[in-house]
Formats: C-alpha cells, sequence, structure tokens
C-alpha cells in the first residue's frame, strides 16, 4: 500500500496537471471559436451594409433581426423603427397593399414562397421580391427577404413602349389620309381619270400601302426586341385560324391564277394555348409568301398534322424556291433573297423574321424544305397540352 | 371622310374635339358614332365612357377609328362598349363605310 500511496500521489497531480492542460486547450479553442464567429459576422454585416438591394432577415417568428441600408429608403421607417418588430406590421398601410399580397398569406399568417415577383410601393417604387427560407438541418432558422428595385426599368420600358406607339400614331396620320385621298380620286368619286392617271395614281398607292405595312412590321419587330411580343394566350383550333386566314387571302391568289388546296384531316387536331392575333399572322406571312414567290398558275398546299405532342402546319409552293446559299438567312432581319427581288421589289424582309419569333414565343418549331427553282414548303409545330 | 359619307345619302355632324363630341352625341342622337382617340382636350376613350356611362347616349353604336393601334387600345375599346376598332391606315373609306353599313342594318 506504501507503494501505491507515491503513485497514487503522482497520479492525482498528473491527472490534474493533465485536466488543466485539457481545459485550457479547450478555453483557447473556445476563444478561437469566438474570435473567428465574430469575424464571419462582421465580414457578413459589412455585406449587408453595403448591399444595394433592401433585405431583411426575419427570426422563426416572423421579427426583423436584421435589414440593408435599402430597407430604410424603401419603407421610410428609421432602424430602430423597424428592427424587432413583426413584418406584417411594417407593412401596414395603402402603400403596402400589393406587396403584402404577394409576401404574406394572410389566412394562415405565413410568409409565402416568392421569386422576383414585381410588387409596387404606391407610386413611388416598383421593387421585385424574393423570398429564402433558411433551413438547419430541416428546422427552419429564418427567413430572408430581398427586395430589388425595378422603379428605373419599369420607367424606360413605358416610356419606350410610348415612345413606339405614339410613333406609329404619327407615321401612320399622314399616310391613312393619303390612302383615303388617293383612294377616292382612284374610284372615280372626283371624276373620270384617263388610264395614264389611273396607272400613275395606282402606283402612289401601292407605294403607300407598302409603307404602312412596314410600319406594323417595325411595330411587331420593336415588341419583339422588348419581350413583349404576345399579347394573349387562349386554347384555340389551329383549323379556324387557317380558314380566316384562306378566306381573306383568297384575292390574292386570284389575281395571280394560284390555285389552293387546303388538307384538314377529318378529326379535330386538339387544341393548341395560341395568341390568335399572331398565329394568325403567321399563317398569313407563309401563305402570302407562297404566293408571292409562286409564278401565274402556280399552287400552294396547306396541310395539317396530329403528330404525338404536337401539331405540324405545313405549306408547299411551286415557286421559285430558295437558293442553297440563302438558306441560312432565310429567318434573319430584313434579308430577302436575291431571286426575289428580282422579281419583285417590294417586301420589308421582316415577314419571316417576325413569323419565326411567334412561333418560338409559342415553344413550336419552324422549318423548311426548298431547292431552287423547285419550290419550297415551310412547316411550323406547335406543343400540345397533354391530357 | 365626311364626303364620301354625305355623297352617299348619309347625314353627318362632325365635331372637332371631345367634350363637343359628346354634346353632339346626346343632342343630336345618331344612329352611329365615328370616334377618333387622339383628339384635343379629353381624349376618345373618355368620351366613350362617358358616352356609355349616360343612359340616354349608353345605347347608340360607337365604332372607333384611330391610328392607333396597340392590342392594349384595341382591347381597351371593345372593353368600353365600342363596337370595332377600326385602324385608319388599315381600311379605305369604302371599307368603313361597309362597316358602318352592317352595324346600321
Amino acid at each position: 500500500m506504501y507503494e501505491e500511496k507515491p503513485n497514487f500521489k503522482e497520479t492525482k497531480e498528473e491527472a490534474l496537471r493533465r485536466v488543466r492542460v485539457a481545459l485550457l486547450n479547450i478555453l483557447e479553442d473556445t476563444d478561437e471559436a469566438r474570435k473567428e464567429a465574430v469575424n464571419e459576422r462582421n465580414k457578413t454585416m459589412a455585406i449587408v451594409e453595403n448591399l444595394t438591394d433592401g433585405i431583411l432577415l426575419l427570426n422563426s417568428r416572423s421579427e426583423i433581426e436584421i435589414i440593408s441600408p435599402p430597407i430604410i429608403d424603401f419603407f421610410r421607417k428609421d432602424k430602430e423603427a423597424v428592427v424587432g418588430k413583426n413584418i406584417i406590421e411594417l407593412l401596414n398601410g395603402e402603400e403596402f397593399k400589393t406587396l403584402k399580397e404577394a409576401l404574406i398569406d394572410d389566412k394562415n399568417k405565413k410568409i409565402k414562397i416568392v421569386y422576383r415577383q414585381e410588387a409596387s410601393v404606391g407610386k413611388r417604387l416598383d421593387l421585385e421580391v424574393s423570398t429564402v427560407f433558411l433551413k438547419e438541418e430541416m428546422k427552419e432558422k429564418g427567413i430572408l427577404i430581398i427586395f430589388h428595385d425595378v422603379t428605373r426599368d419599369k420607367l424606360v420600358e413605358r416610356m419606350k413602349s410610348e415612345f413606339v406607339s405614339i410613333s406609329a400614331h404619327q407615321l401612320r396620320t399622314p399616310l391613312s389620309a393619303i390612302k383615303w385621298t388617293l383612294r377616292m380620286v382612284l374610284d372615280g368619286d372626283t371624276g373620270k381619270l384617263n388610264a395614264e392617271q389611273k396607272d400613275l395614281l395606282e402606283k402612289t398607292y401601292t407605294s403607300n400601302e407598302r409603307m404602312i405595312g412596314l410600319i406594323n412590321d417595325l411595330l411587331d419587330v420593336s415588341r419583339i426586341e422588348e419581350g413583349r411580343f404576345l399579347y394573349k394566350q387562349e386554347m384555340g383550333q389551329l383549323e379556324d385560324v387557317i380558314k380566316a386566314v384562306v378566306e381573306s387571302s383568297q384575292e390574292l391568289l386570284k389575281m395571280k391564277k394560284i390555285s389552293l388546296i387546303v388538307d384538314i384531316p377529318k378529326e379535330k387536331t386538339p387544341k393548341v394555348n395560341i395568341d390568335k392575333e399572331k398565329i394568325g399572322l403567321a399563317v398569313q406571312n407563309l401563305l402570302e409568301n407562297a404566293a408571292k414567290y409562286t409564278p401565274e398558275g402556280g399552287s400552294v398546299h396547306i396541310s395539317l398534322e396530329k403528330l404525338e405532342t404536337e401539331v405540324v402546319f405545313k405549306i408547299k409552293d411551286t415557286g421559285v424556291g430558295i437558293p442553297d446559299s440563302q438558306q441560312e438567312r432565310i429567318f434573319t432581319k430584313f434579308f430577302r433573297g436575291d431571286n426575289v427581288i428580282r422579281i419583285e421589289t417590294e417586301g420589308s424582309g421582316l415577314g419571316l423574321y417576325i413569323t419565326r419569333n411567334i412561333i418560338d414565343a409559342h415553344r413550336g418549331k419552324i422549318w423548311f424544305e426548298s431547292k431552287e427553282g423547285k419550290g419550297a414548303t415551310f412547316y411550323f409545330s406547335l406543343p400540345f397540352p397533354k391530357h | 371622310m365626311n364626303k364620301k359619307l354625305l355623297s352617299m345619302g348619309y347625314d353627318v355632324v362632325a365635331a372637332a374635339d371631345g367634350e363637343s363630341g359628346l354634346t353632339m352625341i346626346k343632342e343630336s342622337r345618331p344612329d352611329v358614332v365615328l370616334l377618333d382617340l387622339i383628339l384635343p382636350g379629353i381624349n376618345g376613350f373618355e368620351v366613350l365612357e362617358r358616352a356609355k356611362k349616360d343612359p340616354e347616349t349608353a345605347n347608340i353604336p360607337v365604332i372607333i377609328l384611330s391610328n392607333l393601334g396597340q392590342s392594349e387600345d384595341i382591347e381597351k375599346g371593345l372593353k368600353l362598349g365600342a363596337k370595332d376598332f377600326l385602324v385608319k391606315a388599315h381600311f379605305t373609306p369604302q371599307e368603313i363605310i361597309n362597316k358602318l353599313k352592317a352595324i346600321l342594318d
């Protein structure tokens, strides 16, 4: 036993020493960890303080813990008035009505999942809002709400749109006056015309019509570039659109003595989600091209086919065709094939560009087959929703 | 346009701005109104709205004739109660009169 005592004493001291060292290490590690946490927090706060977007960090009780400086401007409230408060209190008032609707599910008193939704604050701000739900190991730790200021972007968009609309109007006004007065003279309302007078005035009338058509095309191009091209989409029957376009094109076809065959399947094709006006424009453009570039006495064949997930429109003509060297550029802006410019000097070169954009916007595909001198066949497909 | 209408035997009254147009509609109760949109003073949409709100003039058919032609404008006009929206630059006077005839019958 006496031998054990010194060992026990030694072991006890050693043990204590060891424990002391261990504790000191733990303290040191804890201090390191604490310093690092403070550093990280400082870094984060430095980022938050310099963000140009408005950011709100909510805790799990929907109370505001952290804000970035733009919040003060957006909501016109001081930091003290915001931090610690419940978000619903912040969004009180007529000004914030749309914002509140976008963010908060009033019935369940919960924050919605939002991605880049637009909401306005009174008449002074247009914001794009997103929410991010922060989770740590399946538990909700908080919610991040991001407000991106798009006021200026929206203003520029509105100004540009207004400018285009008014320009079109200003250009159309004198052109419609010319159209009407020329028409009246040509129709004999002001007296009889001799053959030469009639001929010259018809040419003027045609040129004027071309300018009117060009304005429409340019308006369309402008909207395409703004990304605001399709106006309204509804479920509709392609057959109806084709029928309407064919009816309105009878004059053109008759004039050139072109025979038109329309092959519509007995069973109606599935309805497709379309902007009827724009798809009508696309079909009209393709039919007009077929007629324009087919010599007198030729023929045009339209058919419609239902495939597994899409409806395919096909239009085949016996016209001049598209030379290989020019096929690549057929859908580009202002492009007109050399062989057709010789036949007909009119044409803006925007028709197929616009048509392709219409089909693209509908998530469809457009393509063609052609050999110079042997006509052209154009196709477009539109997907139909699965039931 | 007036000339053509007169020559076809129609009675025509014309106003040069929105307010006097409204007064004219109320006083002379035309069978159809041809309405431009860009007008001095109040614009065509306002004239249309007010004419439709007034029970005395609400049933008079209105055709909008304008060189504005954006889809939003057309939808707005039809929603406010216009029977048709014709872009001036796209129709000849005879075509417009044909549309008028169709409405009058």
